[in-house]
């Protein structure tokens, strides 16, 4: 169905896809695998026409595909499910479809779509319902949406970018399912992902990109997770960190019943309780979406609690300023860099004196002091391992993991006695993510006690002392590293409690 | 640098898109462009009048730069102008006579800042307490405070038997003294040169212009770094405020003499205008006033001379911003913050 050959594209200096060759067979799903910045995307991109290619030629279904725009590549039968929907909120799942859609006409009838919808639903098991508000729908519903708008669109290969990263098990599986659906009848898929189990479970071929080139290809049938995990990095990537043992301190952190209700009356965050010891880290599991959110904005003094109470260092934090949260010795690093954590137009420097820019060394009577903002930069580029061209560079110029720096510079720089860290890994490359890992653990053995929100389990099984899990708002019993099982955890996240179903 | 060369190019489309159009009214672009510079530059009078004109876009640009930076959109400078306007007037008609002049002018002027901040803070409140978008607030504020001028000047301040809504002419003591003798330049535009300073000083040296900048970049990292977007909102209202009735009052007393009705006309958007060639900088905003401030006299005194359409003027300075805006405007996504 698919033929790429000899994709070529640079980026300045950077060469993201060095001679690719991809071919996708009919009713074939063919994975594709490699880490952050291996070139996945782009090569993704140059087939759906977002970009152009510096050399190469595209066949698809025995034409040749030059010169095409997203609009052209979807005309010609191609489908693309972003990581991050482009459905509207506000709107029914109908009207989300009939939203640029040509076939849907000018003069609209709701109706015939919607009978549309679920003849479409019912062939391929993707349980829609027409009439639902798209920001009623869990995620994993949305993505089906998107698949949805894909087939009716008349995609006969669709390209799924990290479908099951924000899944649930069971939405996962349920998306297994309907790619399977899809291929019996005789659509194509390229499947994007880390997740080698899911890749051997249901892809006929793998392609693995390393680098911008391919370092690996062949079917799934004979395949295993390390030689397809060593293809992917060409290193070791079990090797765990340095975890010190440390005896945990006296408790600094006491969360009881903490519960916040949002304006319509609905519970965000249900009776939450649980304490935290210096130099321990409680790394709290979960599906995005499930509260987590409304625990570190609660914490950290950005949403209002409606009841329980926060105990920090035997202060009462519960409906304290922020101005006072931070100095009672508590440090957030919220999971959104571009527009909460780091202001992209402004200076290295200033972020780095975001959060204290009203104290000395940074001003002093409501005056700043350049010479403060900027020895504290320096100081703290060199220690974090800043990469700018100097104090004065705006961060937007930064990478992603440099910015994330500037992050933990400042929030962890300060010798915080609670940090609450949510998410910080998101976006970044392996490289960086261990950073900001081996950057916890340092605090952690400084003494910092940790509160870990992550959707990423992995990350979660590594760094937590005690494990819990968030569903609907509620906090699982925290468990220490060693008695966690991680099945159990997968039940947790998809809101099924182990102990009840025994009982 | 590249920015100013831009800004040349821009001015330069635009005198030639006039010229066509000067053409079509059958006179020459050469004399009429003669004549627009004589009228800016052509005698130590014609400058004082453009810098004369040039002062309340100044002073009222820099509070607008202030707001926007903080993504307070204030386009409420007329009716803070107006208002400043009637309260220092009421200043000096309801003085006792024999008041010593600088007391008198000193309290006129705070009461035009007074009377301009009192209006802002009037929209902020609206803004902050009920939720109403601060665009509605300030253009709907700008109506009622030009409107309070004529009743004022119906009743209590007006002068009787003129054929006109104006207030008796003020004693020769409420009027701001001149710069340069002999001219009708003003003291005015020293406040707007020190309100230029001051505002850079303020947005890029103190702990309440880092609050502004943070805030206007996200709103969301305003309340992860605990600043009270409430408390700024009023704060640089009540300052852009300030400085668009310190404007008013230094109209009312230095150029006319006497309150009149309309004085504020068409003042709060050209400086909304010049806040925005200026890139939002309080430093950038006096050439940015200047500019305009020599354009319109130049302008003026063109429709005079050579008997253009006085709608001409009007295009001539509209085609204006709209071509320098463009060239500043390509910088602005990499606006410092």
């Amino acid at each position: 169905m698919l033929d790429m050959r000899g994709i070529e594209k640079s980026y300045g200096a950077v060469k993201a896809n060095r001679g690719i060759d991809l071919a996708v067979a009919d009713g074939a799903i063919v994975g594709l695998l490699g880490e952050n910045g291996s070139g996945k995307s782009t090569l993704m991109k140059v087939l759906f026409g977002i970009v152009a290619a510096d050399a190469g030629t595209i066949t698809f279904k025995g034409r040749a595909l030059r010169h095409h725009g997203p609009r052209a590549a979807i005309a010609a039968g191609l489908g693309m499910i972003h990581q991050h929907f482009t459905l509207v909120d506000a709107m029914s799942v109908t009207e989300n479809i009939m939203l640029a859609w040509d076939r849907a006409g000018w003069w609209l009838r709701p109706k015939d779509i919607a009978r549309e919808i679920r003849s479409t639903s019912a062939a391929f098991g993707l349980d829609i319902d027409p009439d639902a508000r798209v920001a009623d729908l869990p995620h994993g519903q949305r993505q089906r949406v998107e698949i949805m708008k894909a087939i009716l669109a008349g995609a006969e290969l669709l390209i799924l970018d990290e479908p099951t990263s924000n899944l649930s098990p069971p939405e996962v599986a349920g998306l297994l399912d309907v790619m399977r659906r899809l291929k019996a009848k005789g659509h194509s898929i390229i499947f994007i992902s880390h997740k080698l189990d899911e890749v051997l479970e249901i892809c006929d071929e793998v392609v693995v990109l390393r680098d911008g080139a391919v370092t690996g290809r062949g079917p799934t049938r004979g395949a295993t997770k390390a030689s397809l995990a060593h293809m992917m990095v060409g290193r070791d990537v079990t090797a765990t960190v340095a975890r010190a043992d440390i005896t945990p301190g006296a408790t600094v952190l006491r969360v009881s019943a903490l519960s916040r209700h949002d304006a319509a009356g609905l519970a965000r965050l249900d009776d939450v309780s649980f304490s935290l010891r210096a130099g321990e880290i409680l790394a709290v599991a979960g599906v995005d979406g499930n509260g987590q959110t409304d625990l570190a904005e609660v914490l950290a003094g950005l949403l209002p609690a409606t009841g329980g109470g926060i105990d920090l260092g035997g202060i009462d934090i519960t409906h304290a300023a922020v101005k006072e949260r931070l100095a009672a010795g508590l440090a957030y690093i919220p999971v959104d860099r571009a527009t909460t954590s780091l202001v992209p137009a402004m200076t290295v420097a200033d972020n780095l004196a975001l959060r204290e820019f009203d104290q000395p060394p940074f001003s002093q009577g409501g005056v700043l002091r350049k010479a403060g903002f900027r020895a504290r930069a320096l100081e703290r580029m060199g220690r974090f391992d800043i990469r700018a061209a100097g104090p004065q560079s705006p961060a937007r110029t930064l990478s992603g993991g440099n910015q994330q720096k500037i992050v933990l510079a400042r929030e962890i720089g300060r010798g915080p006695k609670v940090l609450v860290a949510f998410q910080p890994t998101w976006g970044l490359d392996p490289g960086a993510t261990r950073f900001v890992i081996e950057q916890i653990l340092a605090l952690r053995a400084a003494g910092g006690a940790v509160l870990y929100l992550s959707a990423a389990l992995d990350e979660v099984l590594m760094l937590g002392d005690r494990i819990a899990v968030m569903h609907g708002g509620r906090l699982s019993e925290p468990k220490p590293r060693a008695a966690v099982d991680v099945t159990e955890i997968g039940l947790l996240m998809a809101g099924i409690d182990p102990g009840a179903r025994a009982a | 640098m590249r920015t100013l060369a831009m800004t040349a190019g821009a001015i330069a489309l635009a005198l030639l898109v006039t010229a066509g159009l000067i053409l079509l009214a059958g006179k020459s672009p050469v004399t009429a462009y003669g004549a627009l510079l004589r009228g800016a530059f052509g005698s130590l009078d014609r400058v004082a009048f453009a810098l004369n004109k040039s002062t309340p876009y100044i002073l009222a640009g820099v509070g607008v730069a202030l707001c926007f930076r903080a993504k307070v959109i204030n386009i409420g400078g007329e009716g803070q102008i107006a208002v400043g306007g009637i309260a220092a007037s009421a200043v000096i008609l309801l003085a006792p006579a024999g008041s010593p002049p600088v007391l008198m002018l000193a309290l006129a002027m705070l009461a035009g800042a007074a009377g301009g901040a009192v209006w802002a803070i009037l929209a902020a409140w609206v803004f902050i307490k009920r939720n109403v978008h601060e665009v509605l607030c300030t253009l709907l504020l700008n109506f009622v405070g030009v409107l309070l001028v004529s009743e004022v000047l119906r009743a209590p301040l007006g002068e009787d038997g003129a054929g006109f809504p104006q207030s008796p002419l003020f004693p020769r003591a409420g009027w701001l003294p001149k710069l340069i003798p002999g001219t009708d330049l003003h003291i005015g535009i020293l406040f707007a040169v020190a309100a230029a300073v001051l505002g850079h000083v303020l947005l890029w040296r103190t702990t309440f212009g880092f609050r502004l900048r943070v805030m206007g970049a996200s709103r969301p990292a305003a309340a992860y770094v605990g600043v009270s977007t409430a408390r700024a909102t009023f704060a640089v209202m009540a300052l852009a405020g300030a400085l668009a009735g310190l404007a008013g009052g230094i109209e009312v007393s230095g150029v006319h003499n006497r309150l009149i009705e309309g004085f504020s006309h068409g003042f709060g958007f050209n400086a909304v205008a010049v806040a925005l060639i200026a890139g939002l900088n309080p430093l950038a905003v006096l050439p940015a006033g200047l500019f305009l401030g020599f354009l319109e006299a130049g302008a003026l005194a063109m429709q005079r001379e050579v008997g253009v359409p006085s709608s001409l003027v009007y295009v001539i300075e509209g085609l204006m911003m709209v071509f320098v805006l463009c060239a500043v405007g390509l910088n602005a996504r990499n606006r410092r913050v």
